[in-house]
């Protein structure tokens, strides 16, 4: 039982600086969303739609390419000599901007990129139709690519988590024992329990996926492009009838969301009597595709190296004609300018090692002292604040910190990073950290440990894995924060995206790449830190 | 110590002649309060030559003037019009921005909507020299009456241009542009509307289809645009097929037209800066054959301008700089093809013969070779018609 | 049915963990291996079991009634295992755990066979309940039948007892080596304490050198 006065100590901080500014943003942006002409000018909208089944299409099948991936990648090395490895390309995949991302990945495949002038030649580019194709299958690729290293960095937490690995691999031997190949042991023994503690970042996953505005700016269909970028523009207007419709399309993308997540959740417990039949079905041989998941994992290193080089490539390229393999002449202004501007990168730095400080200590806290019946309604919330548009939450957001005067403050900016950090945290720790085997604390007791010592000495290490991931996911999210942190700044401060924003509205593709270099290696640096202190020492621990 | 003050010495004895002309009592005193003000100047800064001539500015004034310019980088001006009417909204009267760079929709926004400072313009020294008869589009933002509500910067016309090794004779019409799009299928396209320049490519293919341009300047309801537009609407249909990808997909941006042009995917972009192709020749992004045209009985052309909004903390010190950044020095600086290419909106002729000879005349690569009238923007009541139609037709 | 061992060793690198030795082990008997911890007597099981993780290496060869094991897979040998923890399934209740490494075949046949071995173990009506609601001794039970309703032809048991309590220890010893013995099972069983072995089993050790003697 959790005593009361710690619990609202708990709560009441989490409340203070995360759930009030929040909701008084949702406020504004729901206040705005509900306004008749707004939605009949939304409905009217001859691209609705399209626009609106090329978000939910996109979305899914990024989501269901980048889950099987996952999975199957897991599978194939878990337990294996690989399985430590793979987790620096997680780090390195998680750890590059999706705008960098897409960015790089559209040079790529594009008719003029490089796989034309290797494929096609030509004194001129092929007239392929790849990157902004009318049916998103470019921006289904680089979401499926990009989401991919989150997913598996996300089994891998709850994987690698001190009390439940030991336990996994004993079931592991087990079920093989009584007679199930590797692959059924994945399908009816770990991912039933292991999707259960996964279902918040999936459905973040679709979310993201749905909602994404520069990705699909950058590589997605446009006419129509999907909802999002529909609501992005409309929310960008000077005009403020036309920031009505683009609140109105929000709403309406966010409802769809919410409405297909009912269905899902309340359509789960028929699926599940099926589910329960599969798993006692009795042994099966299946083995894990061994050969497609060091393959796919090979390509995926491939493709994201490629995608570095090229951004790197980018950045110092002058003339680039087609069919040239290398450019004509050589710029280094895009460095140049980083370099004599480096205070933006400082300051992103320093908001980042803060946001992602107090969103790991204050999401701890709260699964300390408050009952785990509270997160769902927390959990929601965080979904939600990070499925509506940026753009959205941000201006409401906006309007109340000017009430406080806190725009163009240096806590102001601060708490902007802050909102979309803690969400992403508390998401990524939830399962891991509630999945805690209790049992441990007893045990702690019994020798006479205190909470304190309890924490420090048992629980931290055996949740290192899951802890630095979600300190570092904080980090990189903090990092790449534009809207709120332009809107809050007033001008006052500068930060690496909104440099690299405003660089990119002209179209250099040189600054940006560097930028987005940049903006990737910091992060890179974070998880890759995580990787050596999450590194459970018990992870050869077979025998 | 010493060397510093020997240098800023030298630096204003250099600048002498336009350094201090006496403008009167009352400028004297508006430069008086704008010593040590900082001013917040929201300003597009997608381009690296326009950053850089920002931070010239900044260091001239801050020596000669005592003013801190604080560059705030933005992508869209639209931003800033949010920003303001929210902080007026909360009765916020030491806003944030104190200088902004705009025009068009945005400018009539905030002129609607009460959010600007002024009437200013016509006090500021330097206005005397704008060019108002021959560039009447100072004077008319968008067919908007700038009524001394945001000061001149610098001009713009609808400009084509591309590979000259590529490209022997420039479509100089929009039914030329059919005929070229026709031979060479799939290399020639425009970017999707709301964006500004794919609107501004429409208004210009209604300008030239319209059977009478009297129209233009009034304003228009659904059923005469529509009428008004029914040539133009034959035109697209003819030439769409011919488009990138069939006329079925467009670019996003004219930043991203730009970039298909030097990949080679596009045979020609366009752009609203007549200096900007020589600009990127002079940078090396383009090849020193590059070639910019009009269409030739003209081209959509405007003025972009300096706005003050109505909360301005530093009004002072926002005048100061909207004066200097309208005088010949740095007006001639600014339209160096080295430095950023953007026209100026003085008339030389007006000028002193030593400040008119700052404007070199000597035609760059990349450079208009045949410049074209420039043609005032259809009344502002065209531009969502255009864009909803356009967007029924072809959006979806 | 038979399980023998023919000249079976394990090694880490250049260093032998067990030495070389050979075993038989009849039907229904069961024998016992006793060493100090650390001398490989896990890996050994695990290297007969077929999931020896690198970088440890078995050598020699490993026969299941005629069957030579070495190219199968673990799932394939047929080879039951309980361990000192009972190792259900926690997200399965004990009856889908007891169903989970019986053949398929009809469903209907699957469940009487399932409800009599909870009959077996003293367990009626435990059918829906969550492995976790049951004490150490039951779920031991439920250990053992899951392992038996796969059909193993050998059972491999690493300190099995060594959690539990010297009651229940006594009485588990019985229930499990009754029921081996009953279906003719041949079983090793890994241990550090004596009394473990069953009677009429022979007992060796593994010194810290490696030797294996009877």
């Amino acid at each position: 039982m959790k005593s009361s006065f710690p619990q609202a100590v708990g709560i009441g901080l989490v409340a203070l600086l995360w759930v009030l500014p929040l909701a008084a943003s949702l406020m504004a942006f729901t206040v705005a969303a509900f306004d008749l002409p707004a939605w009949s000018g939304l409905l009217h909208h001859p691209q609705l739609p399209k626009a609106l089944l090329l978000s939910l299409w996109t979305g899914t099948a990024g989501l269901a390419l980048a889950f099987a991936a996952a999975m199957l990648i897991t599978m194939g090395i878990y337990g294996g000599a690989r399985w430590q490895k793979l987790q620096v390309f997680t780090a390195a995949g998680l750890s590059i901007p999706h705008l960098a991302f897409a960015i790089g990945f559209g040079f790529l495949i594009m008719p003029s990129g490089f796989l034309g002038r290797l494929l096609a030649g030509g004194s001129e580019p092929p007239q392929w139709v790849t990157a902004q194709d009318p049916l998103g299958f470019a921006l289904i690729a680089c979401l499926a690519l990009k989401e991919t290293p989150f997913l598996i960095a996300m089994a891998w937490s709850v994987l690698a988590q001190g009390d439940v690995a030991p336990a996994l691999r004993g079931q592991w031997r087990s079920a093989r024992s009584l007679g199930h190949g590797a692959g059924s042991v994945w399908l009816r023994v770990l991912l039933p329990q292991i999707l259960p503690r996964l279902q918040w970042p999936i459905l973040l996953v679709w979310v993201y996926g749905t909602t994404v505005v520069d990705m699909a700016l950058a590589i997605g269909p446009t006419q129509p492009p999907t909802l999002a970028v529909i609501v992005w523009t409309d929310l960008n207007h000077a005009a403020v009838d036309i920031n009505g419709r683009g609140s109105a399309g929000a709403m309406l993308l966010t409802l769809m969301l919410a409405a297909i997540a009912a269905l899902i959740f309340f359509g789960l417990p028929p699926a599940a009597k099926k589910m329960r039949d599969f798993m006692t079905a009795g042994p099966s041989r299946l083995r894990v595709p061994k050969t497609w998941a060091v393959f796919l994992t090979v390509a995926m290193i491939v493709i994201y190296g490629l995608v570095l080089v090229t951004l790197a490539a980018m950045s110092i390229a002058g003339q680039w004609p087609y069919p040239q393999f290398l450019p004509d002449t050589f710029r280094f202004a895009a460095w140049q300018n980083l370099y004599s501007n480096s205070g933006p990168a400082v300051l992103s730095l320093a908001l980042a090692l803060a946001c992602s400080a107090l969103a790991l200590g204050l999401t701890v806290l709260w699964f300390e002292v408050v009952a785990a019946r509270l997160d769902r309604a927390l959990t929601i919330a965080s979904v939600a604040s990070l499925a509506l548009p940026a753009l959205a939450v941000a201006s409401g957001q906006y309007r109340l910190f000017l009430d406080l005067n806190l725009t163009g403050t240096l806590s102001g900016l601060f708490l902007a990073h802050f909102t979309p950090v803690f969400a992403y945290v508390f998401i990524v720790l939830k399962g891991p950290y509630r999945a805690f085997d209790p049992r441990f604390r007893a045990v702690a007791h019994g020798l006479n440990a205190g909470a304190l010592r309890f924490w420090l000495g048992v629980k931290a290490p055996l949740m290192k894995a899951a802890l630095a991931t979600a300190a570092a996911v904080g980090f990189s999210v903090s990092m790449v924060q534009f809207v709120p942190a332009q809107l809050i700044a007033a001008g006052r401060f500068s930060t690496l995206p909104m440099e690299a924003v405003t660089l990119a509205s002209g179209g250099a593709r040189a600054l940006t790449a560097a930028y987005a270099l940049t903006l990737a290696v910091l992060p890179a640096l974070a998880f890759l830190l995580v990787q050596m202190l999450g590194r459970p020492r018990w992870s050869q621990a077979w025998s | 110590m010493t060397t510093i003050s020997r240098r800023r010495f030298l630096s204003l004895a250099a600048t002498a002649p336009f350094a201090r002309v006496s403008w009167g009592a009352d400028w004297a005193a508006i430069e008086a309060e704008a010593r040590g003000q900082t001013v917040y100047f929201n300003a597009w800064a997608g381009s690296e030559a326009v950053n850089a001539y920002i931070a010239w500015a900044g260091g001239v004034l801050a020596e000669r003037f005592g003013i801190t310019l604080n560059h705030v980088k933005i992508a869209d001006a639209a931003e800033v019009v949010r920003r303001v009417r929210d902080e007026v909204k909360a009765g916020k009267l030491e806003g944030s921005v104190d200088l902004v760079w705009i025009n068009g929709e945005n400018f009539r926004i905030m002129k609607a909507e009460r959010l600007l400072f002024g009437p200013f313009t016509e006090a500021l020294p330097y206005y005397r020299y704008v060019d108002t008869d021959g560039k009447p589009t100072t004077l008319f933002d968008f067919a908007e009456g700038v009524e001394g509500l945001e000061s001149p910067w610098g001009m713009a016309q609808l400009t084509f241009f591309g590979d000259g090794a590529k490209i022997t004779a420039p479509p100089a019409s929009m039914l030329e542009l059919v005929d070229f799009s026709g031979s060479n299928p799939g290399r020639v396209t425009y970017p999707a509307p709301p964006d500004f320049h794919g609107t501004t490519f429409l208004k210009q293919m209604l300008v030239e289809t319209i059977a009478d341009r009297t129209v233009l300047s009034m304003a228009v309801d659904k059923d005469q645009f529509v009428a008004a537009a029914q040539p133009m609407f034959a035109m697209l249909d003819r030439l769409h097929p011919f488009l990138w990808r069939g006329g079925e997909q467009f670019p996003q941006s004219q930043a991203q037209m730009k970039q298909m042009l030097a990949d080679g995917e596009l045979l020609m972009a366009l752009t609203f800066n007549p200096n900007e192709p020589a600009n990127l020749v002079a940078l090396g992004e383009l090849p020193s054959s590059t070639i910019a045209w009009q269409h030739r009985d003209g081209t959509i052309g405007n003025t972009h301008f300096l706005a003050i909004p109505i909360n301005a903390q530093a009004k002072a010190a926002a005048q100061v700089v909207a004066n200097f950044l309208l005088s010949p020095e740095a007006q001639a600086r600014k339209a160096d093809l080295k430095v950023w290419g953007d026209p100026t909106v003085l008339a030389l002729s007006k000028l002193s013969p030593s400040d008119a000879k700052l404007f070199g005349s000597k035609l760059a690569q990349g450079g208009v070779s045949e410049p074209a009238p420039a043609i005032p923007e259809p009344h502002a009541s065209f531009v969502p018609l255009i864009e909803a139609a356009w967007l029924e037709r072809y959006g979806a | 049915m038979e399980l023998i061992l023919e000249q079976v060793s394990i090694s880490l690198g250049n260093a032998v963990l067990v030495q070389p030795f050979s075993l038989a082990i009849g039907a229904g008997e069961t024998e016992t291996l006793m060493g100090p911890s650390g001398s490989g007597k896990s890996s050994l099981l695990a290297f007969i079991a077929g999931d020896l993780p690198p970088p440890l290496r078995g050598q020699g060869r490993v026969r299941l009634g005629g069957r030579d094991l070495g190219p199968l897979l673990p799932e394939t040998r047929r080879i039951g295992r309980l361990f000192q923890d009972d190792m259900l399934f926690p997200h399965l209740t004990v009856g889908e755990n007891l169903l989970f490494g019986m053949a398929r075949r009809a469903r209907a046949e699957r469940l009487s066979r399932m409800r009599e071995a909870l009959a077996a173990a003293g367990l009626e009506g435990f059918e829906a309940r969550a492995p976790h609601t049951l004490s150490g001794g039951q779920r031991n039970r439920v250990a053992l039948f899951r392992a038996l309703l796969a059909g193993p032809e050998a059972i491999l048991l690493d300190e099995p007892f060594a959690s539990l309590d010297m009651d229940l220890r006594n009485s588990m010893r019985s229930f499990v080596f009754t029921h081996l013995k009953e279906r003719r099972i041949p079983s090793l069983l890994v241990t550090h304490d004596l009394a473990d072995a069953p009677a009429g089993g022979r007992v060796l050790t593994i010194d810290s050198g490696g030797l294996v003697a009877a």
